[in-house]
Formats: C-alpha cells, structure tokens, sequence
C-alpha cells in the first residue's frame, strides 16, 4: 500500500467504535483527531500516565537546588554583612528556592509538553480542517501485511462520513 | 423571553471567532483613544520625571513610597484571580469556569504587566534597573537576597512567566481553530502559535497532564507573590506596617480584587462582544458568592488588623491606628470599609447576584476600596514613624495622579489587543461543557 488512509466522522460514538474495531482488527498505527479531548479514544490508543510529569518533578527538583545555590553565590561573591546576621541565610533563601522550583518546575513541563506531544510540526500532515470545528478524524497508516480494503469497511461500517486516501508522510 | 437553545460546535466556532476576526470601527476609536490616553497620562509624566528626578512625585524624605507602590500593589493584587481562580477550578474539574477563565488569565497577564511599569517608573533611574536582577554588571554588584524586595523580583518573574504559559497553553488548540477559519497573514501566524496542532489524541492527552502541571504549581506561586508583596511592608518596623497577618490579608485582599475585576471585565465582554450565550447568569452568581465570601474574610482580618494594634499596647502602633481611623486620610479608611465591607453583603441576595449592572457597580466600588486600601497602608503609615519631630507628609502630585490614571489607560489598551489576537472564551472548553456530538444525542 502506497498510501494512507484517512476518514471523517461526524458523530462521536462513530469514531470511537471504528477505532476500537480497527485496533481489535490490528491496525495499530492510527493517529485520531477531535475537536475536543475525549478520553475514551486516549484508553484506546494505550495512552496511560504521560511522561510530562518526570519533566515536572525533574524541573521542580532542580530549580529548588539552583535557586538555593543562586541566593548562596550571590551572598558569597558580594558580602554584605548587616546587623551580625548569617552570611548564608537559610529562611530567606529557601523562599528564593521555592519561587525557583516553581518557575523550573514550569518550564520544565513546557518543554515535556513539546518533547512529548512532538510539536511544534508544521510541516504538511493528514489534516482536515473540520477537524477543530465538529468533525473526528481518524488516520490509518499501513504497514506491509495490512488489509486497507478491510480498514476501509470497518470505518464504513462505523459510519465514517467520507474516506480518502492520504500521502505517507516523507 | 426567548427559550435557551445549547449552541452547536459550529455555532461555538462562529460566535467566538467572530469576536477575533470581525472589528468594527468602534473596536479602533477606543483602541486609538486608550492608547493616546496611556501615552499622554503615563508615558509623558514619565518622561518628564526622568529628566526632572523622583522628586516630580509627591514622595519625600518621610513618605519613600507612594502612590507607585500603592499602584504597584493594586495592580499585582488584581492578577490575583485570573491564573490562581482558573487553576483551582481546572484542579477542581468546575466546568463554569470554561467560558471564563481565558479572559481571567488574560486580565492576569496584563495587570502584572501595568504592574512592572509601575517599578520602572517607582525606582526613578530605570537604566540600572538590572541591578536588581542577579546578573553580572558594571559595579560588581549581587543581589541581597535576604531582602524582600528581592523575593519580590523572584516571585514576580515567576508569576510573570508561569501565567504567560498558562494562559498560551491553553489557548494553543483555540489558536488551531483561528488558523483553519482564516486566510492570507493572519493563517500562517496563527499556524506559527498554534505550533501545528492538529488535536490529536497524542496531543490532547499531553496538554491535559501538562496543564494540570502547569495549575498545580500556579496556585502556590499567586499565593506565594502577593504574601511576599505583604512582606516588602511587614518586614519593616514602621507602625502600621508590621503586622503578621499581612500575608493572608494581601493575599484575601488580592484575590477579592481579581475577583471584582473579573466581574467587571465579563460584563463588558458579555455587552461588548455579544457573548450573552456563554457568559450567564451562572458566572454571574458563583462569582457573586465568591466575592461575598471573601469580603467577609476581608472584613474578619480588617477587625484582626485594629484589635492587633490596639491590643499590642505600642503607642507607637496605637498612634498609627489613630491617624489611619481619624486622621487626615480618615475618610478614604472609611470609604474603604463602605465598599469592602458593607456593600458586597447586597449580594447575600440572589435577585442582586444575577442583575448585571448592580454586579458591575458593586465591582467597581470593590476596585476603588481595594485601591484605597494601598493607598492608605502607606500614606498613613511610612511618614509617621515613631518620633513625632520627624512627622511628615504624603500627597501625590499631578505627575503621580497621572500616572496612576494611565496605567487604567495601558491595562485597556492590552485588553483591547488581546481580545483581537486569542479567542477571549476557550473554544475548545466551551465545547466539552455542550452535549457531546452523539449519534444518539444529537
């Protein structure tokens, strides 16, 4: 097969039970677009917890040290010594630790989001652009040994509004 | 009346794009009136006080701070709800918060903004304004982190930037739809911010985790901010000042301000935009509760704030509260304590929680109490402490009543811009509050 396949539903019931049924049917590769989150096609697909969260605690836990670690160098490389208080004051430093595991924690979660979810991508792929209003899409792309022809009847079946064929990505 | 007809997807689509891609002419005379405002009321005066000095303002040897920081202070305090009220609600799944939490994060963003022009112009010299970020410079000079000032700069920076994530993450799947309904320059702009999306289940599952990361840690953040914003005060000895409760009070007071700007800003949305069809009286009476909520909780530490100095036996705390209830500024405490206090229990009724214009009145005479609040803190306070021989003044001058004015001016002007730039209601959000597109259901 020479091509991908993509189909367009407009029901929501439709589009998840064509891709349960192609996924019992064994084709895996699919990749489903809504207009909205919809949890039931992310338990399709095997999407459980999502590595964001490493990302997050990875940023949290690192932040927290440097921001530590920047209060402590700032009062070392210029010494302000006032009324015999602590050089290394360690309250008022942890309160710039927390404002700095939030602010890592975040930008930790933002570069998870892009790394995880693969975007930015703008180059061309599948797309319609029904898509973002109150259509589902759902792109099939086959390997060697897979049926496109009983692909094609499953989503039918389901009730996919219009099937076309798509370019494989390069 | 007409019966409620739930808008279709494409109808969500239509009517909130429509905000964005359609202006009409009166959209570009306010637009060209806020900011001619903002320039000649804020830019100007300060303009002409970096060539005269800080002593254009109405600060002195006494009263250091003044009408800058009270504005500072008002402004920080009014991004207060958007980010924090939007985070604990997506964290608490309430789904009337969908329809209005991108203009609440919006108002967020911007009032930090209008808040740091107000340290630039505060500080005088703005060119060695880098001296207080922990970068190299030509002195040699490190921050003094012990310093809240300095928490202050951390906390703000962070605030800063984790809303301004917050509120563009959210609107990334929103900024895909304005690039499919568009055409020419405007469609490969929003194909750049909308990073491609093409709401995939990859996609949609990564944005869920990371903005609930991205709740999670704003929460403590807006709590975190305005309590060291109280401490930039609390910190010091000054009578009237230090108190311990000014954590909690700037950070119930921040929020009871937000609140009311979101009040404000949804009715002119609702009028303005035409969005009578999201924005309901739902919004209207759970915001209604909210500030009646917290302008009791407002009122208790207010009660807190005078028995604490009163009980502390310090003549110097007890003079201070004298001046603050009596004194020349009396009237602003009071006028303060009628529309904190007494005018927000109007809204114990629902017949006054679910009526527009009362809302928008009530929030607005909020806005003028939480702004005279700032304004009294330090003006009854920072010029007279403790010895009476060194007693002084604060009254803002023409420059400073200026600049205070323009800062509303600039704060509209980046509304106005936003509202033309990302959908002001979450499109996407809104969707997921309708009947789901179901073959049985539809």
């Amino acid at each position: 097969m020479e091509k991908n396949m993509m189909a367009l539903f407009q029901y929501e019931d439709d589009f998840i039970a064509a891709a349960k049924k192609l996924k019992e049917s064994g084709f895996d590769r699919m990749c489903l677009m809504s207009p909205i989150p919809i949890p039931e096609v992310q338990k399709v697909t095997g999407l459980g917890k999502s590595p964001v969260r490493r990302f997050s605690l990875i940023g949290a836990i690192i932040g927290g040290l440097s921001g530590f670690a920047l209060a402590t160098a700032s009062a070392l490389v210029f010494i302000l010594p006032t009324g015999g208080r602590a050089i290394i004051a360690v309250p008022p430093f942890l309160v710039i630790a927390y404002e700095m595991t939030i602010l890592f924690g975040v930008l930790a979660t933002l570069l998870g989001f892009h790394i995880v979810s693969g975007l930015p991508a703008w180059h061309d792929k599948p797309y319609r652009v029904e898509t973002s209003i109150d259509h589902f899409s759902l792109v099939l792309e086959f390997g060697p040994d897979d049926n496109p022809s009983l692909a094609e009847e499953i989503m039918r079946a389901a009730g996919a509004e219009e099937i076309t064929e798509v370019e494989k990505p390069e | 009346m007409a019966e409620y007809r739930e808008p279709s997807y494409a109808e969500v689509n239509r009517d909130i794009l429509r905000t964005l891609l359609e202006t009409g002419p009166r959209y570009w005379i306010l637009l060209g009136f806020t900011s001619t405002i903002a320039v000649v009321c804020f830019f100007v005066p300060w303009m002409y006080q970096l060539n005269v000095g800080v002593g254009a303002s109405g600060m002195n040897r006494n009263a250091v701070w003044g009408t800058y920081l009270s504005s500072f202070i008002f402004w920080i305090g009014l991004s207060h709800s958007g980010t924090l009220l939007s985070a604990v609600l997506h964290i608490t799944k309430s789904d009337w918060r969908k329809a209005i939490y991108r203009s609440a994060e919006a108002m967020t963003l911007f009032s930090l903004m209008t808040a740091g022009c107000f340290v630039m112009v505060h500080v005088g010299r703005v060119w060695f304004v880098h001296w207080s970020v922990p970068i190299p410079n030509e002195m040699g000079l490190w921050p003094n982190f012990r310093s809240p000032l300095m928490f202050d700069v951390m906390a703000i920076t962070a605030y800063l930037t984790a809303s301004s994530i917050f509120i563009y993450m959210g609107s990334v799947p929103d900024y895909a739809a304005v690039r499919d309904a568009s055409t020419g320059l405007r469609r490969r702009l929003y194909t750049i911010f909308s990073f491609g999306w093409r709401g995939t289940e990859r996609e949609w599952h990564t944005l869920g985790w990371a903005y609930t990361f991205f709740a999670v840690f704003v929460i403590p953040l807006a709590v975190s901010v305005h309590s060291i914003v109280s401490w930039d005060f609390a910190m010091s000895l000054v009578p009237g000042m230090h108190h311990t409760i000014f954590a909690p009070y700037f950070v119930c007071g921040a929020i009871f301000s937000g609140t009311a700007g979101i009040v404000t800003v949804m009715y002119v949305l609702r009028r303005f935009m035409k969005l009578e069809r999201y924005i309901g009286e739902i919004h209207l009476d759970n915001l209604g509760k909210l500030l009646l909520v917290l302008s009791l909780i407002w009122t208790y530490i207010n009660i807190l704030e005078l028995f604490t100095g009163w009980y502390s036996g310090s003549s110097f705390e007890y003079e201070a509260l004298k001046f603050k209830l009596f004194g020349y500024y009396a009237p602003l405490y009071w006028e303060m304590i009628l529309f904190c206090a007494f005018v927000p229990l109007l809204m114990f009724w629902k017949k006054i929680r679910l009526n527009w214009n009362i809302m928008l009145i009530i929030s607005v005479l909020i806005n003028i109490g939480m702004f005279t609040e700032r304004f009294i803190i330090i003006a009854t306070s920072l010029p007279r402490k403790f010895l009476p021989g060194s007693f002084g003044f604060y009254f803002p001058s023409m420059v400073e009543i200026s600049i205070t004015v323009g800062s509303f001016a600039i704060f509209t002007t980046l509304f106005l811009l936003f509202i033309k730039w990302t959908p002001c209601v979450s499109i996407y959000e809104v969707k997921e509050t309708l009947q789901p597109l179901r073959r049985g259901a539809v």
